[in-house]
């Protein structure tokens, strides 16, 4: 039968596996090959994933399982998200989603962020964590590649409140070569459903050469979906498959993102230690409202939050920042 | 005002080091550093020219700052032991690499070399899971021996204390007793210091994936090369440093990774800690030698780090670091001094030295250089 969690929709016959290989089929339906067991636990700032519009300078869990659907050559966490989900399991945490909860609390963690690898992988496990989390009162978010099908972008969309959806290109040139899929039309739609009724951040790792000249493209693409999505352009760190290409040029960069800047709000160019973009700006006056130090992948962090409430301390205009209590969950099941 | 300059390949900026504010000070030593920043890009913690962008690095700003004090560390050694199954043979090339970049340095300046390898590696034999227990266990990837445990249960000690490879569990009482301390620093103690067997570590909330092949072992005692003195212990050659510096200029060397099995060197054996307690390869023992004084308590294994680096803490670009610590042997010395290493983004901190160049890796994630301008008034 087919596995419909993602947009590969692999077929899977019985006892066998699809291309991310955690998920198996068992009778008449696709079950989850490891649940509860996870690769990573522990505490971070919500800043580093990144998140940038939503609970500033909170402390958050970061959690993560295995494997992946994609097959980025240039995957900062290849060990785990390429790795065979089946190797890996004797290294997991094995946690019940209470004892992971009871451990985000301990850890007086006031968020849960699935990052790591990619959530549809995981979905029936991430559904029971989200049911714990919201009985706590913890607001759960996620990084995303954003390929799940229709299906399964609801049932994120019921576990998480905020998502950051990586848009990593637009052609299908692009998406062939340099992640391993046909299409990132899937991944368009999901954004645009997702931004509907969810917190929205998307980031583009951008790789000289490969996907900068579609920076414009996806900027204009963001802005009709709603200008006030924060967007965070990542300069490409070389691991994996590509680690011997050069560092892309920051300058270079920095000057194609001029015209994003016009028409999105909250453009970021980080991913580097030291960034001089990580601020966010009043888009009205100009103001700075929040500051942050960037020490390069993962390891944003906040300096202030200079916002009065969500609005700019000088001219009162509205800053987009979600600060509320965790959404409810309104659909449970499974794809 | 401590300066420092991130490189980030063909991309820098200058910030003061307490406040992360931007500062770009119209400095000679500022221009002098970042060019040294740009000549010398960091391949990577796990590059074959890990070591040799360390003298590479050295010569340079010994060129252009004329120091009579360098301080040293080489650790490709000890990353690529940690993660990569290697040979007895290729770890024995690899750390003779070491050594061989290290006599290159002395070869080119003619310093006095003090090396002090940081201790044996061992092989992982398995790791002991302590994510189950009632209360919480506290540890980083990066230590082997030892996490702190915090409101155990009853069954969790039961359970700990009768553990295989655990060798005991010291309650914070005893820790306090055998370093003192003040009590500012007490309060960041564990509640209990759980202590593994050689060659087990423990396993506790943000650990990392990347399973070490080999841990540091049972380092009571380390290499040290001194010629014409014989430390007893760490604690003796901040000591051995100032009567060498009389006559000589001096490189306090680190071989990270090293310890009396592999030191190739002429070398006496060195005591590593204090009773029950030795030093892991960390800011530590590194406090330790450059101040001459057991400083596990400044930041000690197992503490709550987290629970200080989520605020909006001063020091922004040097992990957990709070303060820069008191009582470093360079930050006393008159002459010049620098300090250049492929450790990690501590050097600045517990080196004391006038000017630091290191690489800025986070996690084997290389992100380019650092250096941090503490002093220019030498130049």
């Amino acid at each position: 039968m087919n596995c419909n969690y993602c947009e590969r929709r692999c077929r899977i016959n019985p006892g066998g596996t699809g291309f991310c290989r955690m998920y198996t089929c068992q009778g008449d339906t696709v079950s989850e090959r490891f649940p509860h067991r996870f690769s990573a636990c522990g505490t971070s700032r919500i800043e580093s994933f990144p998140f940038y519009h939503v609970y500033p300078g909170s402390r958050s869990m970061a959690i993560g399982t295995g494997s992946c659907n994609f097959q980025c050559r240039y995957c900062s966490n290849a060990y785990i998200a390429k790795e065979d989900p089946e190797i890996m399991q004797g290294r997991m945490y094995r946690m019940s989603p209470d004892k992971l909860v009871d451990t985000a609390r301990k850890l007086n963690c006031h968020n849960i962020v699935f990052s790591v690898n990619e959530p549809t992988v995981s979905i029936p496990t991430l559904l029971e964590v989200a049911q714990a989390a919201k009985s706590a009162g913890i607001p759960m978010g996620c990084l995303t590649n954003g390929f799940a099908t229709k299906e399964s972008i609801e049932l994120l969309s019921s576990i998480f409140s905020f998502f950051n959806v990586s848009l990593k290109g637009l052609s299908p040139g692009f998406s062939r070569q340099y992640i391993g899929i046909d299409s990132s039309t899937p991944v368009l739609r999901n954004i645009r459903r997702l931004a509907q009724n969810r917190h929205v951040e998307v980031t583009t790792p951008v790789i000289q050469g490969a996907n900068d000249n579609e920076i414009d493209a996806i900027a204009e693409f963001l802005a009709g979906v709603d200008p006030e999505i924060p967007w965070h352009v990542f300069r490409l760190l070389p691991e994996d498959e590509m680690k011997d290409v050069p560092y892309p040029d920051i300058s270079a960069i920095d000057q194609a993102l001029q015209s994003a800047r016009k028409i999105l709000h909250y453009v970021y160019f980080h991913n580097f230690v030291g960034s001089a973009w990580v601020n966010t700006l009043c888009p009205a006056c100009g103001s700075v409202v929040i500051e942050r130090f960037s020490l390069g992948c993962g390891g944003d962090k906040l300096k202030q939050l200079l916002c009065q409430g969500n609005a700019c301390p000088r001219c009162g205009r509205e800053i987009r920042i979600e600060t509320g209590k965790p959404h409810e969950t309104t659909e449970e099941g499974h794809a | 005002m401590s300066i420092t300059v991130l490189d980030a390949r063909e991309w820098q900026t200058a910030l003061d080091l307490r406040t992360g504010e931007k500062a770009e000070p119209a400095r000679p030593i500022v221009e002098i550093v970042k060019d040294v920043l740009r000549r010398h890009p960091y391949p990577g913690d796990m590059d074959p020219g890990s070591n040799r962008w360390v003298t590479d690095t050295a010569l340079d700003l010994i060129n252009g700052y004329r120091p009579r004090f360098v301080f040293l560390t080489y650790a490709a050694q000890y990353f690529s032991t940690r993660y990569n199954a290697m040979t007895k043979i290729e770890r024995t090339e690899i750390i003779a690499d070491a050594f061989l970049e290290l006599e290159r340095f002395i070869d080119a300046t003619g310093f006095t070399a003090v090396v002090v390898g940081t201790g044996d590696m061992t092989p992982l034999l398995g790791l002991i899971d302590a994510t189950g227990v009632d209360g919480l266990a506290v540890s980083t990837h990066w230590s082997a021996r030892y996490a702190g445990l915090y409101e155990p249960s009853q069954d969790d000690l039961k359970l700990l204390n009768k553990h295989p490879h655990v060798e005991r569990i010291v309650p914070r009482s005893e820790i306090l007793s055998l370093f003192g301390g003040t009590p500012e620093q007490a309060l960041r103690v564990p509640e209990y210091l759980m202590i593994a067997r050689t060659g087990y570590a423990f396993r506790t909330i943000s650990g990392a994936m990347k399973t070490p092949v080999m841990i540091p072992s049972s380092n009571f005692t380390v290499p040290v090369h001194t010629p014409g003195h014989i430390p007893q212990a760490l604690t003796d050659i901040k000591n051995i440093l100032e009567e060498s510096l009389i006559e000589h200029q001096v490189a306090l060397v680190i071989m990270e990774g090293v310890g009396l099995e592999d030191f190739l060197w002429p070398h006496t054996p060195c005591g590593n800690g204090k009773e029950w307690y030795y030093y892991e390869p960390n800011d530590a023992q590194y406090l330790t030698i450059t101040t001459g004084e057991h400083r596990f308590l400044d930041y000690p294994t197992g503490y709550k780090y987290f629970d200080e680096v989520d605020t909006a803490k001063e020091y922004p670009f040097s992990g957990y670091f709070t303060s820069i610590p008191e009582g470093t042997f360079a930050s006393r010395f008159p002459g010049k001094s620098i300090a250049v290493g492929n450790k990690s983004m501590f050097m600045h901190m517990v080196t004391g030295a006038d000017i630091c160049v290191e690489c800025f890796a986070r996690n084997l994630y290389n992100q380019g250089t650092m250096a941090v301008i503490h002093r220019d008034d030498k130049l």
